[in-house]
């Protein structure tokens, strides 16, 4: 992880890689990450609903740790790649959110973004987790409109099930 | 009255889920909300505020906030003086301009170039205080000699019928019958008190809107709204403009729950705008949500009921004191709302009641879920299992043998018709193991009551598209529930005969839609599901006539069928994409519906005083019950399993109704354990999600969720009946009658906190020694 100055980046930027695509915004390092992608990439896969690192609508994963991009400077980014909710290169994302769409797990959706980077992180360090652990890996993603039960149903059981799928 | 017809559509099995129409945009963060939305020229805006609950302002001083690079227009009370904000009682100012009632009132606002500048600038603004005292809680309120938050409020145009007076907004009530009488001849009578605390939406996005004036003074907003034609109507009377002049697209809507439903950021937006010529952006943070924007009021209650040797319920009586913060917005109406749910859904010969909504120097209440029924059945429904103990009757039997069944007058004087109430309260009981032995420190509870279903109308048109799909325009507001993106666009496709990938909806928009009631009350997915239904036999209609004519047959040898014309006689088929070929350049085809819901009829034998509303349309009845487990040695209250048994007539949509109860669920468990705005001298001290709780995916308890559809006399399911808030409603009193079964311990204030769980337990062993 390279520490970087606060003079270097306005000019020479930093490197950052979205979902596969690489960026070099000029940003001091420490503007936030959720910040910096919304506001300077247009990346809008990443919400902000508390702007406090409390409710998990900001949830990316950086070199495979789901964070809360809201509290977390761009400047400890480094060379970590970083994926969202809008990710296509790993099939788990795709999985994730077909099972959010065919649970019923969606409603207004702001907390959405946050909940399929959240549970693909999960996932990918347990790839059948128990409705607990499911629970104990969501527990920073705050929904206000679902009661959260369709949501962990969906991660605990319906990804990459495809029964659900819609015919195409 | 009408509802879907699905003759012609897929069979409904036991959980079909007809997919939402934004699910995979909501999934993938491509679907575009409020606050993800910009347009060239832009500029942000960011309000200041005022620092103290209660004072004077001296001076406004901003001249280095206009002074700063970037700055493009900085408004205060004085630049808007005599603009003012107000439902039904024309008392805010959108601006502040001679004194500040609650900390976080707007007292300037700035636009600038970027949000940075605009925060920087807002900070450069000084201004000058005279503090004056701080009303802290209604009953000081109440005080004779507490100050007066609003010295002018004799002089605020209100709604006709409100009744106003020194730090009231509105007093209301009802009585029907003699309850002095009642309570005189009564066995028994009980009384008790009852708090709940102020809580918030706490929607995940929070207000925005963007607004552009053109230069001929039209106005357009785009928000992140509930109920479009009423902020259209707002904003012409707020700003002095025509309705015409003002059209309100609405975006992506992050959550509602009642505090998008009036002119929140809007007008302060559309000011800027036109002062600067540029849209504008105003758009409000996690901590301004909390301090700023209409939480649900908190609530003092005194309920009595008497009844008789038998159990039989005589009367009650209720005094509803809510503290409704500095401005009025909706509590002057929705105080009715209290009055009407206190009593529960009993069989009683009189009842009476009287509301107030209070001012104090906290930021002005607004309509949350089911306004004002949380605070008040806490109340009732925990009053209801007082009395049942003191008569020594069973909570299950005391509820049953009271409760209101078909033909019966409501204690609000109306006679209802298709009542599921006694098969909720019993399922409910038979879900939760109800009269099973308990063990230690745990214990069951239940509540019921009744809610209504908003009254009001919603148009939709749907136009046959050149490539034969079908285009829906509807005035109503999708805000996550699914009304719009799911049971209206299934019950659209269903009259057509085709599948969802054949509709389109068109945007939200009140230049190109038609009335809608909005997104409130509940009335969503039956009230425009029902337009846009109407709006596709329209449309039928006329794809029928021009397949007719095609074929050289009469319309009648013509039928609609699986998303196409077919004639009866030859089996000839016209496809939708035809039909469309032959009417281009000729003649748009276009059908519309609009359905309007008609108001119940006052109650008979009832006087009201102040109510603006005082009757339910179309009731739904619900039952809810809980199993807890109390922990002795923190007062900690752990909610085991949860059951919430509804009527609300025929179910349209079951996915999306079960969605419904199970969220208003967590949030009721959210109002009942863990949400509190705590104020101490008017300063919100837990202004940040962090400290203001709520539940997680682990604070929840399993839920089971039941719908019984009530019968009418001739065994038909009952009509729709509204789902959207009533699940909310009893959580507080279903937990707080099960924590007096587990420990013998009756919580009466809200949210019930282990630190208030454990004081009552303290309480009771001391009470116990002595």
């Amino acid at each position: 992880m390279s520490r970087i100055r606060m003079d270097e980046t306005t000019e020479r930027g930093i490197e950052l890689v979205v979902d596969g695509i690489r960026y070099r915004p000029r940003v001091e390092p420490d503007r936030f990450l959720s910040d910096v992608l919304r506001n300077e990439l247009g990346l809008l896969a990443v919400k902000e609903a508390c702007t406090e690192g409390e409710c998990g609508s900001c949830t990316v994963i950086v070199g495979g740790r789901a964070l809360d991009s809201c509290i977390y400077p761009v400047g400890l980014v480094g060379d970590r790649p970083i994926e969202t909710a809008a990710g296509r290169e790993d099939p788990l994302f795709d999985d994730v959110r077909l099972a959010l769409v065919a649970g019923g797990a969606i409603q207004c959706g702001f907390c959405t973004p946050g909940i399929v980077t959240a549970a693909v992180a999960l996932l990918r360090e347990d790839p059948a987790p128990d409705e607990d652990q499911v629970r104990a890996g969501l527990a920073g993603n705050l929904c206000r409109c679902t009661g959260y039960q369709p949501i962990v149903d969906a991660i605990a059981h319906g990804v990459g099930r495809g029964e659900d799928r819609d015919d195409d | 009255m009408t509802t879907t017809d699905r003759s012609g559509g897929a069979e409904k099995v036991d959980d079909p889920r007809w997919p939402r129409l934004d699910g995979q945009a909501k999934a993938s963060g491509g679907y575009q909300y409020g606050a993800d939305l910009e347009m060239p020229g832009m500029l942000w805006a960011k309000v200041a505020r005022s620092s103290i609950a209660h004072g004077l302002i001296r001076k406004v001083d901003t001249t280095l906030a206009q002074s700063l690079p970037g700055v493009r227009a900085v408004l205060t009370g004085r630049d808007v003086e005599g603009i003012r904000l107000g439902r039904t009682v024309l008392d805010e100012p959108v601006l502040a301009v001679d004194r500040v009632r609650y900390i976080g009132e707007p007292v300037a606002a700035v636009a600038a170039d970027t949000i940075e500048i605009a925060e920087h600038a807002v900070r450069l603004i000084e201004v000058d205080y005279a503090p004056l005292p701080v009303v802290e809680d209604a009953l000081s309120a109440l005080d004779p000699s507490s100050p007066d938050v609003h010295p002018g409020w004799r002089g605020y145009r209100r709604a006709p019928g409100l009744v106003g007076g020194r730090n009231i907004q509105n007093q209301a009530s009802i009585v029907r019958g003699d309850v002095d009488a009642q309570f005189a001849a009564a066995a028994r009578v009980h009384r008790g008190r009852f708090t709940a605390a102020h809580v918030h939406q706490v929607s995940l996005e929070g207000r925005v809107a963007i607004a552009s004036v053109e230069p001929d003074g039209a106005i357009h907003v785009w928000t992140s709204h509930q109920y479009p034609f009423g902020l259209r109507k707002d904003l012409a009377a707020i700003l002095d403009r025509e309705v015409e002049d003002i059209r309100v697209t609405v975006t992506g809507v992050g959550g509602g729950f009642g505090g998008k439903l009036y002119a929140g950021v809007e007008p302060l937006a559309v000011l800027l705008a036109e002062r600067t010529c540029q849209p504008v952006k105003l758009a409000l943070g996690r901590e301004e949500e909390l301090v700023a924007t209409s939480p649900r009021m908190a609530a003092t209650i005194d309920i009595a009921t008497a009844v008789d040797e038998a159990g039989n319920i005589l009367a009650r009586d209720a005094t509803l004191v809510f503290d409704a913060g500095a401005y009025s917005e909706s509590s002057p109406a929705v105080i009715s709302i209290g009055l009407m749910t206190v009593a529960g859904p009993y069989r009683m010969n009189a009842f009476r009641a009287r509301a107030v909504a209070v001012y104090t120097n906290k930021t002005g209440c607004g309509s949350m879920r089911a306004p004002a029924a949380p605070q008040a059945v806490f109340a009732g429904e925990s009053e209801i299992d007082e009395i049942a103990a003191e008569l020594g009757i069973d909570p299950v039997t005391f509820r049953l043998q009271n409760a209101l069944r078909d033909g019966d007058v409501s204690p609000l004087g109306q006679v209802v018709h298709d009542v599921g109430l006694s098969e909720a309260i019993t399922t409910a009981a038979r879900e939760v193991g109800w009269g099973a032995d308990p063990d230690p420190d745990r214990g069951i509870g239940i509540a019921c009551g009744m809610w209504t279903t908003a009254a009001g109308s919603g148009s939709a048109s749907l136009r046959l598209a050149d490539d034969g799909c079908f285009e829906l325009t509807s005035g109503a507001t999708e805000i996550g529930t699914g009304a719009v993106q799911a049971s209206i666009a299934r019950a659209c496709c269903e009259e057509l005969g085709v599948g969802p990938d054949r509709l389109r909806l068109g945007p939200t928009d009140t230049s190109v839609a038609e009335h809608d009631h909005g997104a409130q009350g509940s009335r969503t997915a039956i009230q425009a599901g029902n337009a846009a239904v109407l709006a596709a036999r329209d449309l039928i209609r006329g794809m029928i006539e021009a397949a007719a004519d095609h074929l050289g047959v009469a319309a009648d040898d013509v039928v609609w069928e699986d998303g196409q014309a077919r004639g009866v006689e030859t089996g000839l088929v016209v496809t939708a994409e035809e039909i469309a070929r032959l009417a281009r350049g000729v003649d748009a085809l276009v059908g519309r519906g609009t359905y309007a819901a008609t108001a119940a009829a006052p109650g008979t034998g009832v006087t009201t005083e102040g109510m603006l509303v005082a009757v339910m349309n179309i009731p739904s009845y619900y039952a809810h019950a809980a199993r807890v487990g109390v922990d002795r040695s923190t007062g900690h209250i752990e909610v085991l399993e949860y059951v919430a048994v509804h009527d609300c007539g025929q179910i349209l949509d079951l996915p999306y109704a079960r969605g419904q109860v199970e969220g208003a669920v967590v949030q009721g468990v959210g109002q009942a354990l863990l949400e509190e705005l705590t104020y101490e001298c008017g300063v919100l001290t837990n202004p940040t999600l962090t400290d203001y709780k709520v539940p997680t995916c682990q604070d929840i308890p399993p839920i089971r969720t039941i719908f019984v559809e009530s019968v009418t006399a001739t065994g038909e399911v009952t009509e729709p009946k509204g789902v959207g808030e009533p699940a909310v409603i009893p959580t507080g009193a279903v937990v707080a009658n099960a924590t007096a079964d587990a420990v013998g311990v009756r919580l009466t204030a809200l949210p019930m906190t282990a630190e208030r769980c454990w004081a009552g337990l303290r309480d009771k062993t001391r009470r116990e020694r002595q």
